[in-house]
């Protein structure tokens, strides 16, 4: 139902975008930061201890610095592609150790060529550095060596940040230690020689200028004749080996019950599906109320508030009826010459005053809405009245 | 062809099986027992074209009754036919009930009956019957939906039929054939007959009485044998609902009524349908057959959404009639269509005839008027006190040409317009 005034298509349009312009606003920040982020992601990986990144993080220095002296690294982002490329005459770095699984483990152990971790857990220690164990953290920037590896006294003191220390099983030396344990351990593992590290950091764009870091990375790394540099990616999920896939774990008769299940729901949905017959149509009365056309008319007076004219049907309805119960001709309803007479009967029969009984029935266009009602009421009083008189 | 409920059953229960027996053997082997079943039903269930439908039963019926149509299923076929049938009729022909089980041995029959309670007036026809044949294991059944025609006509309602007999009362006392005190109203001379105490003195037959010697009066009744013409407006007008019936459902009431009361009186009715063409016409039935015909022809009239086209339908009416009579012109008082349709016409048709015309008053457009508690139920107020002086100035332009007019609403249509009949008989002015 319409209730003032109506809105144009103006009107609506700006509603509608002032209702929805928070949303679009959220929207379009989202899109421009989904698209500036993008824009400003680094083309590199931004992997810690990638060769390839040239972050603070990455080791992009330390693989030019190899290049230059000969012994590019070749990075190998799986476990498997790097075992395949080691040779007796190669050093493998394996960083990220936490991303390894247990079958990756064995093929690195197999593999021919001496080993560098940098960073490992403990499984990865019991895995290819059987006998070191993880000891506890250091937190003591530069360290001397003091050791016999020659590597390590090459490059002197070295700046390690924080770092993991390992315990320094016999046969193996230590070096870099904090009380018992090591920073760097090197030990004989079946015919190769496999080194530990305990922090990346000497590694790393940010820090590989401190100190004789640059020195202990190319004398670790460089020492033979190739590089293959393992930065594994995340594991494929389930991959781990003696893990099972969903489906796996699912017992046979299962799968072949659901099967078995939907057979049953298409056969159901045949059931339901078949019609039983034609569908029968036919022509529908149209529906008018009859009424339609003066219940328009009256939203269309209150749509353009035509007061005039509603008052003036209500009053000459009012005087179409009382003619006869004032006793003038039914002609004079509408008739002004017999306005006079009508409202000085009306007066006569009624409480009502000459004025307001000729307001009431010949009077102008009511002001507003209020006076329009109240005429109304007027002439409903003024009827009621001439009726009971 | 269709599949059963308790195929699907049969195919969730087995699901099971695999659970216990997990191998893809034992699903080819449930989906092969389940086809097995499926082929075997449809090889012997009863055939449905060795099926004859005969029909039989009620042809007509009344709006607001209901009526029976048997259908009677014959198996000449050589198996049983165990089977669900649907017979399809439109929406509004009500049939009930829509499925029904029969189980017809070979060379049986079996009755079925459907009831059909119509909601609305004209001819219903059946559309088909359907029948699905179960099979043995009732997993599979053979479906088909054959022809089986027949035709229900709806007749209009008339529910003022119930005025008929105070109507037909006030007639006998006009004829004064009941009560032999009460003087005969009219102006044809009927009979002389002795003088009773009570008798109006005016009435003396003083040549009879000096010829007889004794006291003889003169009797008289309304005139007999006049023409009634009535006529339905079906445009566009007649399309508006009152209430919820059509205007023209109003008016073919007051139409049954009228003419069920001017046959008992003795005048000839006639009835003609006209919106932009003849929609239906009755014409010169015997008293005892008119209302049968009249029901019948009205039966099928729908509103038609077109202007009426006044001129065709007074020279349809002037054309086919000849001597004076009395013209009822059932429609709407819609000012816009009669004084741009009606009105040049009608001093042609009130030169040779009497014109009567009767419309349905909206109780709605009272209601609207009076209701003035606020802004929006005042400008209702004034929207119809402006249709109503509309209508009102229509009838008095009408009743400025000698029509006389009938405007009332729809449960008082049919009596005011008998008591306006008559009111003009009594007076003499057919």
């Amino acid at each position: 139902m319409v209730t003032g005034a109506v809105p144009t298509a103006r009107d609506v349009a700006g509603r509608r975008f002032r209702a929805a312009r928070g949303v679009v606003a959220f929207l379009l920040v989202a899109l421009i930061a989904a698209l500036a982020l993008a824009a400003l992601r680094p083309a590199a990986s931004p992997q810690r201890l990638d060769p390839a990144s040239a972050s603070q993080q990455g080791a992009r220095a330390l693989a030019q610095l190899l290049a230059q002296r000969g012994t590019p690294p070749s990075v190998r982002r799986s476990a498997r592609d790097a075992a395949q490329h080691s040779t007796s005459d190669t050093v493998l770095v394996v960083t990220r150790t936490d991303r390894l699984t247990g079958a990756d483990l064995d093929l690195l152990r197999t593999a021919p060529g001496d080993v560098l971790l940098v960073e490992p857990g403990q499984r990865v220690l019991t895995a290819l550095a059987p006998g070191v164990e993880e000891a506890r953290g250091a937190y003591r920037d530069a360290v001397e060596p003091g050791c016999a590896v020659p590597a390590a006294q090459l490059a002197g003191r070295v700046g390690f940040q924080s770092g993991a220390t390992y315990t320094v099983p016999s046969g193996a030396t230590g070096c870099y230690r904090e009380e018992e344990a090591a920073r760097l351990v090197q030990l004989p593992v079946g015919g190769r020689t496999v080194t530990v590290l305990g922090s990346g950091a000497p590694l790393t764009n940010e820090y590989l200028a401190d100190q004789g870091n640059a020195a202990l990375a190319l004398n670790l790394i460089g020492a033979r004749s190739a590089v293959v540099w393992l930065v594994p990616d995340l594991p494929a999920p389930g991959a781990d080996d003696g893990d099972q896939g969903l489906l796996d774990l699912v017992p046979p008769g299962v799968t072949l019950f659901a099967l078995q299940l939907v057979v049953a729901v298409v056969l159901v949905a045949l059931w339901r599906g078949r019609r039983f017959g034609p569908v029968v149509t036919e022509p529908l009365p149209v529906v008018v109320r009859s009424a339609e056309t003066a219940e328009g008319r009256a939203r269309l007076y209150r749509a353009h508030h035509a007061r005039g004219t509603a008052a003036d049907a209500l009053r000459a309805g009012t005087r179409a009826r009382l003619m006869p119960l004032l006793g003038l001709p039914r002609s004079a309803a509408d008739d002004p010459r017999f306005s006079v007479e009508v409202v000085a009967a009306v007066a006569a029969r009624t409480t009502l005053d000459q004025g307001t009984a000729g307001f009431a029935l010949y009077g102008p266009e009511p002001a507003g809405d209020a006076a329009l009602v109240a005429l109304s009421d007027l002439l409903n009083d003024l009827e009621r009245q001439v009726r009971q008189s | 062809m269709a599949l059963t409920g308790r195929l699907g059953l049969l195919a969730l229960l087995a699901a099971a099986l695999p659970l216990l027996l997990p191998s893809g053997l034992t699903l080819l082997l449930v989906w092969g027992a389940l086809l097995l079943g499926v082929a075997v039903d449809l090889a012997f269930a009863g055939n449905v074209r060795a099926l004859a439908l005969h029909r039989s039963g009620d042809t007509r019926v009344r709006l607001g009754e209901s009526a029976t149509v048997v259908l009677t299923v014959e198996n000449t076929g050589r198996r049983r036919v165990r089977a669900l049938l649907r017979d399809a009729w439109p929406p509004s022909a009500g049939a009930a009930p829509r499925l029904t089980r029969v189980d017809v041995p070979a060379g049986e029959r079996r009755r079925v009956e459907i009831t059909l309670t119509p909601t609305r007036r004209g001819d219903r026809e059946a559309v088909a019957v359907v029948v699905r044949s179960r099979g043995p294991l009732g997993l599979a059944a053979r479906q088909l939906s054959r022809p089986a025609p027949w035709r229900v006509r709806v007749l209009p309602a008339f529910p003022s039929r119930r005025h008929l007999p105070a109507k037909l009362a006030r007639l006998r006392q006009m004829t004064g054939s009941n009560v032999a005190l009460v003087r005969g109203q009219g102006t044809e001379f009927d009979s002389l007959r002795e003088y009773v105490a009570g008798d109006d003195v005016r009435s003396i037959d003083w040549r009879a009485t000096a010829r007889r010697g004794d006291v003889v009066v003169r009797t008289w009744r309304p005139e007999r044998d006049r023409r009634i013409y009535l006529v339905l407006d079906t445009g566009r007008t007649s399309a508006g609902r009152v209430g919820d019936v059509p205007r023209l459902d109003c008016s073919m009431d007051a139409a049954l009524l009228l003419g069920a009361l001017a046959s008992r009186a003795g005048d000839r009715v006639d009835l003609l349908a006209y919106d932009r063409r003849v929609r239906a016409r009755v014409e010169g039935s015997s008293r005892t057959d008119l209302l049968t015909s009249m029901v019948e022809a009205m039966a099928p009239l729908e509103p038609e959404l077109i202007e009426s086209d006044a001129a065709g339908m007074v020279s349809a009416l002037l054309s086919r009639v000849r001597q004076r009579c009395l013209v009822v012109l059932l429609t709407e008082l819609n000012p816009a269509a009669i004084e741009e349709g009606l009105l040049p016409l009608l001093p042609r048709l009130t030169a040779r005839h009497l014109v009567l015309v009767a419309a349905v008053t909206d109780p709605r457009l009272t209601e609207m008027a009076a209701a003035r508690d606020d802004l929006v139920g005042v400008y209702d107020a004034a929207a119809a006190e402006r249709a109503r002086a509309d209508r009102t100035r229509l009838t008095a332009e009408l009743r400025a040409f000698g029509v006389e007019v009938v405007d009332a609403p729809p449960s008082d249509l049919a009596p005011a317009l008998a008591d306006a009949y008559l009111t003009l008989k009594a007076a003499g002015r057919l």
